[in-house]
């Protein structure tokens, strides 16, 4: 994990990039890469890389950002790990090329070397990265298929940016804060900020699983080159026994976690009391690993309740045999991380602050890597949604008829006032309930657009919802179709939930502590192996093979612990009144929301909020 | 599309036509042209103050039509039997024309959009024409910053293609001018544009008040005008107002002819302007070795390159600028010149044609 930027001007108008701007924007990132940095300029200087390093793989000054191919024909920086890297390099070294390095950046070199942008299709691994083509005089930018590592772009009309990070952008001084409606109204529907946009319209996110090119022409527009309902829809067209099915993810999740293993540096693990990171803790230790340093956090105001993740986290990381560390997190220095956690958040998350103290554990721990769990829910089937999305579309979908559902609705606000207070969701059932992109808005909506209708600018909120096409991003997201009910729920909950909120949470928390966050339930190739058992995934049976997927099984308490989440007591930390009864966590994450709007946000982008 | 590409521009003006929005088209149609991908172009403006000359080959264009009716009958009478590849659409306003003949054609549609009259969210059909675009071309940073805020299209198809200063703007002797209009050894303020009652945004009221405090603090400046239109008496008297009269003058039209002597005898160029699609002017007198000076504002900051060509002054901020650029010695003109050229001649603005065009084409 590392911080990367570049400026390049494009446009024979524009002035060169100012060397100010590339290391304000460079050093904004400092978190992200404490053990080195770089800056390199092309000969006429009208395109400049940096880089901020953490080094994990190859740790020698040899492997320092921007590098540089042998040939002087590119120049890449890169932020992720590539985990089959050395299978690549010995390909790439039997057709004739020559490594200096022992690290996997190398590799993106002699790999754009030999296959040009198609490299792209060779990666295993989490990545952001940018090449300059010396010859072509242009830029090639890649992300990984989930988006696990950010890519932020700024394109004025004349000069091209790029970085890690929004806020390093704006760092530089040169990309403008115009508000991006559609990342405002983004926010208040889902508690992120949708890819590809952000909260200002000036810069975008390359989106997850694309590549762009930029020459003097301008950049182009991004090009997909894989889609996580492309891989589903593929692997339907395969037809795999149940036995099949759990032999061939089982042995695909070990891989995974294996090569999820590949570092010059020590891996740790945050540990919860579920099932995912438990059994990554047993694949772990399969996979050869002695010496596990485990963390889990643990809070007061959850001991004795069943969201208290240390004593069964504790009896997995004996079990597992893992030096387990159990931080515990207080309100008191939840409020004095507050500024920090605000200020490191690169765009607003309502989620995020058990990420956050689990990466400061992490750190102090003395790690500087560690697997996360993260992403099983969405392959696994471990979401409500994926009991919920099918029953409601099935039921459901005799209402959709044009205008239909949201005359239901209206009526229901007239005859009972109260519902839309105590159940705002149940108003939008018949409306949006009947179709997958409509259901799954309805479940993963913090607000829902009727919500937002009252409480957004109005105009805001007509442009932002225009410009944001939430039923039309997600229709795209299970098309093609992935071939099962699990397959488009899996695809939905991984190409929105996944992306938007947990990877961009996982990143900034982890950055902000200079640790990798490691995602093996997350990976290309994992997902390309269990595509042909989706189907045959359904209900628990998902779960319940990762369960067995150690040759030491986890032990039955954490398989039948019913699923709690991994949260944090933020209404007992953010409420004033002590003996405030709980509301249920929809209305937690709405009063954060708002919370959140307020303090970070509605001020840098002057636009209006709730 | 056909091997080379046929070509349809609905124009306000071009050949024949006067003002900045006449010579952008003038340029972009005479770069196309010369593209190799493109075969015939027809141009229909709805105005043309005089007759049509200097036409490159390969490019036709018919006879103006002012009234909008008749335009649009005539328009889509040429473009469905010849159906073009492109239609290129020359300002927003006919961009529902464009879309229109596009869809039927099955053409492609490019649409060029220049500054102010993009400022305001545009009517449902504008928008909704600019939306369904091929490329949209923008003058300027600025402007393409404000398409972008009330139109959807992906950012990298909203392209900024400035304009270009024609090869007849080059430093020179400016005595002549100088003399005819008997300025002996004052310093000249020069500012050229139309003194539309609509157009106060040019900024000539802001020089106007400051004359009198230049001339405090040394400075022998005598302030010409450029221009003709029905604002010019609001002018005249803010520099009666201001007891400055005696130092502001009035020059009328000026011919295309006289234009590159009259910034030739000028010392400065200004127009502190605050809605500027993209300023040729600036171009222009920079092109003639003339130092300029622009608000820091809007698409005046693209022809200034953020103050690397010209002086880009913070309103507050325009009076030390113009004393500062007074006090300095006079840059070389050879060096000013070379700058502008290398990134707003001609050589740079035909490559850019080709290289945005390319999506197209």
């Amino acid at each position: 994990m590392c911080g990367l930027n570049g400026l390049f001007a494009y446009q024979p108008a524009a002035s060169p990039p100012a060397r100010a701007e590339l290391l304000a924007t460079r050093d904004h990132m400092r978190a992200r890469g404490p053990d080195g940095f770089g800056e390199w300029w092309s000969e006429d200087r009208r395109c400049a890389l940096g880089h901020r390093r953490l080094a994990i793989i190859d740790l020698s000054d040899r492997a320092s950002q921007p590098m540089v191919s042998e040939e002087d024909a590119s120049v890449v920086v890169f932020n992720g790990e590539i985990y089959n890297f050395p299978t690549l390099r010995a390909d790439l070294e039997r057709r004739g090329r020559r490594f200096r390095t022992n690290s996997d950046t190398e590799v993106l070199l002699h790999l754009y070397a030999v296959h040009g942008c198609e490299m792209v299709h060779h990666l295993r691994g989490m990545f952001a990265f940018a090449i300059w083509d010396v010859a072509r005089r242009g830029l090639f930018l890649a992300r990984d298929l989930y988006g696990i590592k950010p890519l932020y772009t700024a394109n004025d009309g004349w000069t091209f940016r790029f970085a890690s990070q929004v806020k390093a952008l704006l760092e530089g001084g040169g990309v403008s804060r115009a508000p991006e409606p559609a990342g405002v109204v983004g926010f208040h529907l889902f508690g992120s900020v949708p890819e590809p946009f952000t909260l200002y319209r000036d810069i975008r996110c390359l989106p997850a699983g694309h590549t762009q090119w930029i020459d003097a022409a301008g950049p182009r527009e991004p090009r997909r080159y894989a889609g996580i309902a492309d891989i589903l829809a593929g692997g339907a067209k395969a037809s795999l026994s149940s036995v099949e099915a759990e032999d061939t993810v089982r042995t695909a999740i070990f891989d995974s976690v294996r090569a999820h293993l590949l570092a010059d540096v020590e891996v740790g693990l945050f540990l919860s009391s579920g099932i995912d990171s438990g059994a990554l803790l047993g694949l772990m230790r399969d996979a050869g690993q002695s010496d596990i340093c485990a963390i889990t956090l643990s809070y007061d105001e959850y001991g004795g309740t069943l969201e208290d993740e240390a004593p069964l986290a504790a009896k997995l990381a004996l079990k597992y045999g893992a030096r387990h560390v159990i931080r515990r997190v207080t309100r008191q220095e939840f409020r004095e991380d507050l500024p920090r956690i605000l200020d490191a958040m690169d765009q607003p998350s309502i989620d995020g602050v058990n990420s956050w103290f689990v990466a400061k554990a992490g750190r102090e721990a003395g790690l500087k890597v560690a697997l996360s769990g993260v992403g099983g829910d969405e392959l696994l089937g471990g979401y409500p949604s994926f009991r919920d999305l099918p029953r409601w579309t099935a039921w459901l979908g005799l209402f959709v008829v044009p205008g239909l559902g949201m005359a239901l609705r209206k009526l229901a606000k007239t005859l009972a006032p109260g519902l839309g207070v105590r159940a705002p969701k149940a108003l939008g059932l018949a409306e949006y309930g009947g179709t997958y992109p409509g259901a799954y808005l309805l479940r993963r909506g913090l607000f829902l657009p009727f919500e937002l209708a009252d409480q957004l600018d109005p105009d805001l909120f007509a442009e932002g919802m225009r410009r944001l096409k939430p039923l039309k991003q997600f229709a795209g997201e299970i098309t093609p179709d992935p071939g099962s009910v699990f397959g488009r729920v899996s695809a939905l909950e991984s190409a929105h939930y996944l992306k938007n909120q947990l990877l961009r949470d996982a990143d900034w928390t982890g950055m902000a502590h200079s640790l990798e966050v490691r995602t093996p339930l997350v990976d290309v190739q994992l997902l390309s192996a269990v595509a042909p058992a989706v189907s045959r995934l359904s209900g628990s049976v998902g779960k319940h093979i990762l369960a067995n997927a150690p040759s030491e099984p986890l032990p039955t308490e954490v398989v039948e612990r019913p699923k709690t989440g991994f949260g944090v007591p933020l209404w007992e930390w953010v409420q004033v009144d002590a003996d405030a009864a709980r509301p249920n966590k929809g209305t937690v994450s709405r009063s954060w929301a708002v919370e959140l709007w307020k303090r970070n946000c509605a001020a840098p982008i002057g636009a209006s909020a709730l | 599309m056909r091997a080379r590409a046929h070509v349809l521009a609905l124009v306000t003006e071009a050949f024949g036509g006067g003002g900045g929005i006449a010579q952008y088209n003038r340029d972009f149609l005479r770069a196309l042209s010369t593209l190799p991908a493109v075969g015939q172009i027809d141009v229909l403006p709805r105005l043309a103050k005089d007759a049509p000359s200097d036409m490159p080959e390969r490019v036709a264009q018919y006879a103006p039509c002012r009234n909008k009716v008749a335009y649009a009958m005539r328009a889509l009478l040429l473009a469905l039997p010849r159906r073009p590849d492109i239609v290129f659409c020359g300002h927003l306003f006919m961009a529902p024309l464009g879309v229109l003949i596009a869809r039927l054609a099955r053409a492609k549609l490019v649409v060029q959009t220049h500054g102010i009259e993009v400022w305001d969210r545009p009517s449902a059909s504008q928008r909704s024409a600019v939306e369904a675009a091929e490329l949209i071309l923008s003058v300027s940073r600025d402007t393409r910053g404000r398409v972008l805020t009330w139109a959807s299209n992906p950012p990298e198809r909203c392209v900024v293609l400035p304009n270009t200063v024609g090869d007849e703007f080059t430093p020179g002797d400016g005595s002549r001018t100088r003399d005819k209009l008997g300025l002996g050894s004052q310093k000249v303020l020069l500012s050229v544009s139309r003194l539309d009652a609509r157009q106060r945004y040019k900024g000539q009221d802001r020089v106007i008040p400051l004359i009198r405090a230049l001339r405090d603090r040394g400075h022998d400046v005598v302030y010409l005008i450029g221009g003709s239109g029905d604002d010019q008496p609001r002018l005249e008297q803010l520099a009666q107002a201001n007891g400055v009269l005696e130092w502001v003058r009035f020059l009328g039209d000026v011919p295309d002819g006289e234009l590159v002597d009259l910034y030739r005898a000028a010392d400065v160029y200004l127009m502190p302007s605050s809605g500027e699609g993209f300023g040729i002017v600036f171009l222009e007198a920079m092109a003639c070795g003339v130092p300029a000076i622009g608000l820091a504002l809007g698409g005046a900051n693209d022809a200034l390159c953020d103050g690397e060509l010209g002086g880009a002054a913070r309103p507050e901020d325009l009076l030390g600028s113009i004393v500062a650029q007074l006090s300095a010695p006079r840059p070389e003109p050879e060096d000013l010149v070379s700058r502008v050229r290398s990134r707003f001649g001609r050589i740079a603005f035909e490559s850019r044609v080709a290289r945005v065009m390319e999506t197209c084409l």
